[in-house]
């Protein structure tokens, strides 16, 4: 069968790490061979009202602070958006809290762990922090899971032509689990997406066309051009980080204007800026 | 929209398979026993697949991944992905898979082996199992399918939601066929985590009745087989129609007060499938049997559909299986297009008094043209499902 295209315009882009904690500061990072990676903590989504905020675990404060910057950013009404949250890892480190519990006799659990613990949290404290009652979807792709949660995302926006908040992110793998899964680190990054001829937002300054097309071959991950060392770790041990490729691409920065990633050993994702 | 199901199955504590669940359904029989699972000391019923029990994959073991075998061991499932395979190519097949626990349970019995360093023996060394990733990474592995994989991960709403992306998926071309399903076992972390909550009720769970006292937990496999209806080749004349998918925006684990999220996905299911509310016979509720759930939405019910669609929970036969409840609930709702037996709400002995909408406990017989499922998660995630009988 035919090639299928799917194309949206990116309308905006927000990204935190343990080394830069805005979009502006990561696009630094990779067009500027010099810029130097600060080290950053937190983070602390204002989102959040405070008391929820005390209680959320790293990966949703990860998630929820690079979808906030990314709304900021296009100008957007968080309440407009349906959102696709993905994480390769999940919450090891609460994982690892109950298996622990659970491996005792007494096995009590605290409740606002347990309901912290399901996959979905960062889409849970996302629609709540902003009222949002749109369709939230909260997926997993292991390795796979950036081209994968970019596939589902642009499929949704064609099919349904609506606006989607995809934010992809993973936080460091629990002491148990690094054997397996490597150390991990934080990283978080969010764009939003819409069909390219829905207009709701003034600001347009960031917009940039991206095609996606599913092919029937197998293919290498992408290489990350830049040669960041803080950048290069995130992209060898962090699932979510392995959008960095494709964003060199978006800002014109990898000398290509295509990209393709794997999705299975016979499919991959073809992905191109326009 | 019209996407075909071509062929299901369903794996719960109530059948083994889609003929003894009928059988179940038909003479009221409950899979709910008094909790045996392991080591757990928890006072409650629960709907427990003993199969699963024997059953050992080697390096993709964990309960969930077992249970996922044998639900697509079941009925024709296995046979229809081979023949769909051969017809379009393993590429051209997707799969998406519900489940709230992946493989937790696998995780957590790594926790009561580790080395003397705290680390994982190694046996359990299996970075594809203990990720969330890991009920598509099993089924693409067990069946050879080689298209888009992708795992929903929404709670208790998560294997109603991969109808919604299957049905994208087909509508977008990408693929030909797509194998939806739903895969949850019991582990510690679900039995003591909703007890955390207060939420696990000591006896048979009773949906909807004045004097319920909170859940049963239970585990199921189901599968669905979703095509575009200009390539399905089946009699089944099954059709899904309409879904919906909403946010309450309101907490983690309690859902809206007025329900605000579930009136907004039941009512975008019915508009999809340009229907009225009392186009619809029979809707299968979530129903959980906690004291919330039941008042919200039966009160939701009571509001939006008249006294001719019926209701029920079905989950006094296997408990609440949650990430499988969105499709082993789907599956009994669309097989009464084919059976017109609609489930009784088991248990039900009084309807709570701030209650009135069409439920009891018994079962009833009715020709019926469409159907929904409800089905409410943590996060409030809500999803809503609409299928309907194709007209001759």
């Amino acid at each position: 069968m035919s090639a299928h295209y799917f194309s949206c315009k990116v309308i905006g882009c927000g990204a935190w790490s343990d080394s830069f904690d805005s979009w502006p500061a990561l696009v630094e990072l990779l067009k500027n061979k010099d810029a130097v990676a600060n080290e950053i903590k937190g983070p602390k989504p204002e989102v959040i009202p405070a008391n929820e905020r005390r209680r959320a675990p790293l990966p949703v404060r990860l998630a929820v602070e690079t979808s906030w910057q990314a709304t900021q950013r296009a100008g957007v009404d968080p309440k407009e958006l349906c959102c696709v949250f993905v994480s390769g890892f999940g919450d090891t480190q609460l994982t690892d809290y109950m298996c622990k519990v659970l491996a005792t006799d007494s096995k009590e659990l605290s409740p606002t762990k347990f309901h912290n613990s399901v996959h979905n949290a960062a889409a849970g404290y996302w629609t709540i922090s902003t009222g949002c009652e749109k369709a939230a979807n909260s997926v997993a792709g292991f390795q796979d899971s950036v081209p994968l949660a970019l596939m589902e995302a642009a499929i949704q926006c064609h099919e349904e032509q609506v606006p989607i908040l995809i934010t992809f992110f993973d936080a460091p793998v629990s002491a148990v689990l690094t054997d397996i899964m490597g150390e991990g680190s934080s990283f978080s990054f969010s764009m939003i997406i819409a069909p390219e001829q829905l207009s709701f937002s003034e600001k347009t300054s960031e917009e940039n066309i991206l095609r996606l097309n599913v092919v029937s071959e197998s293919c290498d991950w992408p290489v990350l051009q830049s040669e960041q060392p803080a950048l290069q770790r995130c992209y060898s041990n962090n699932p979510s980080a392995r959008i960095l490729p494709l964003l060199e691409v978006l800002l014109g920065v990898s000398g290509t204007k295509e990209l393709q990633y794997p999705i299975s050993e016979q499919l991959s994702i073809l992905l191109s800026a326009g | 929209m019209d996407i075909r199901l071509v062929d299901y199955e369903s794996t719960t504590a109530a059948g083994i398979d889609l003929t003894a669940l009928r059988k179940a359904i038909d003479t009221q029989t409950s899979g709910l026993r008094s909790n045996d699972f392991f080591d757990s000391p928890l006072n409650t019923w629960i709907g427990r697949i003993t199969e699963v029990d024997t059953i050992d994959l080697g390096e993709w073991q964990s309960r969930n991944n077992a249970l996922a075998a044998l639900g697509l061991e079941q009925g024709s499932i296995r046979s229809t992905i081979d023949s769909l395979i051969k017809r379009f190519s393993a590429t051209r097949i997707g799969i998406v898979m519900g489940s709230s626990t992946s493989s937790i349970d696998r995780t957590e019995t790594a926790y009561t082996a580790l080395t003397e360093s705290g680390q994982l023996s190694d046996e359990y060394r299996q970075p594809l199992v203990h990720n969330p990733h890991a009920p598509s990474l099993f089924v693409a592995h067990y069946t050879g399918i080689t298209g888009p994989a992708l795992t929903i991960n929404t709670a208790c709403s998560s294997s109603a939601k991969v109808f919604a992306t299957g049905a994208r998926w087909l509508n977008s071309g990408i693929v030909d066929a797509v194998v939806v399903g739903g895969v949850d076992t019991l582990c510690m972390s679900v039995l003591h985590g909703f007890d955390s909550l207060q939420l696990v009720s000591p006896n048979p769970c009773k949906p909807f009745d004045q004097n319920r006292e909170g859940i049963n937990l239970g585990e199921a496999a189901g599968y669905a087989v979703l095509m575009r209806p200009e390539d399905a080749e089946t009699d089944l004349d099954i059709s899904l129609r309409g879904y919906g998918e909403s946010s309450d925006a309101y907490h983690m684990s309690h859902p809206h007060p007025d329900g605000l999220g579930a009136r907004l996905s039941m009512q975008q299911a019915l508009s999809m499938a340009e229907l009225e509310p009392d186009a619809i016979g029979y809707i299968n509720l979530h129903g959980t049997s906690s004291r919330a759930n039941d008042l919200i939405e039966g009160q939701l019910i009571e509001k939006l559909f008249p006294k001719t669609t019926q209701c029920s929970s079905t989950k006094g036969w296997m408990g609440h299986t949650l990430g499988a409840a969105g499709i082993s609930e789907g599956i009994i709702a669309l097989d009464t297009l084919r059976t017109g037996l609609i489930p009784g709400s088991m248990n039900l002995d009084v309807l709570d008094d701030q209650l009135d909408f069409s439920i009891q406990a018994e079962n009833k017989l009715a020709e019926l043209n469409h159907v929904m499922s409800n089905s409410f998660g943590f996060g409030g995630n809500n999803c809503s499902l609409l299928f309907s009988k194709v007209a001759g």
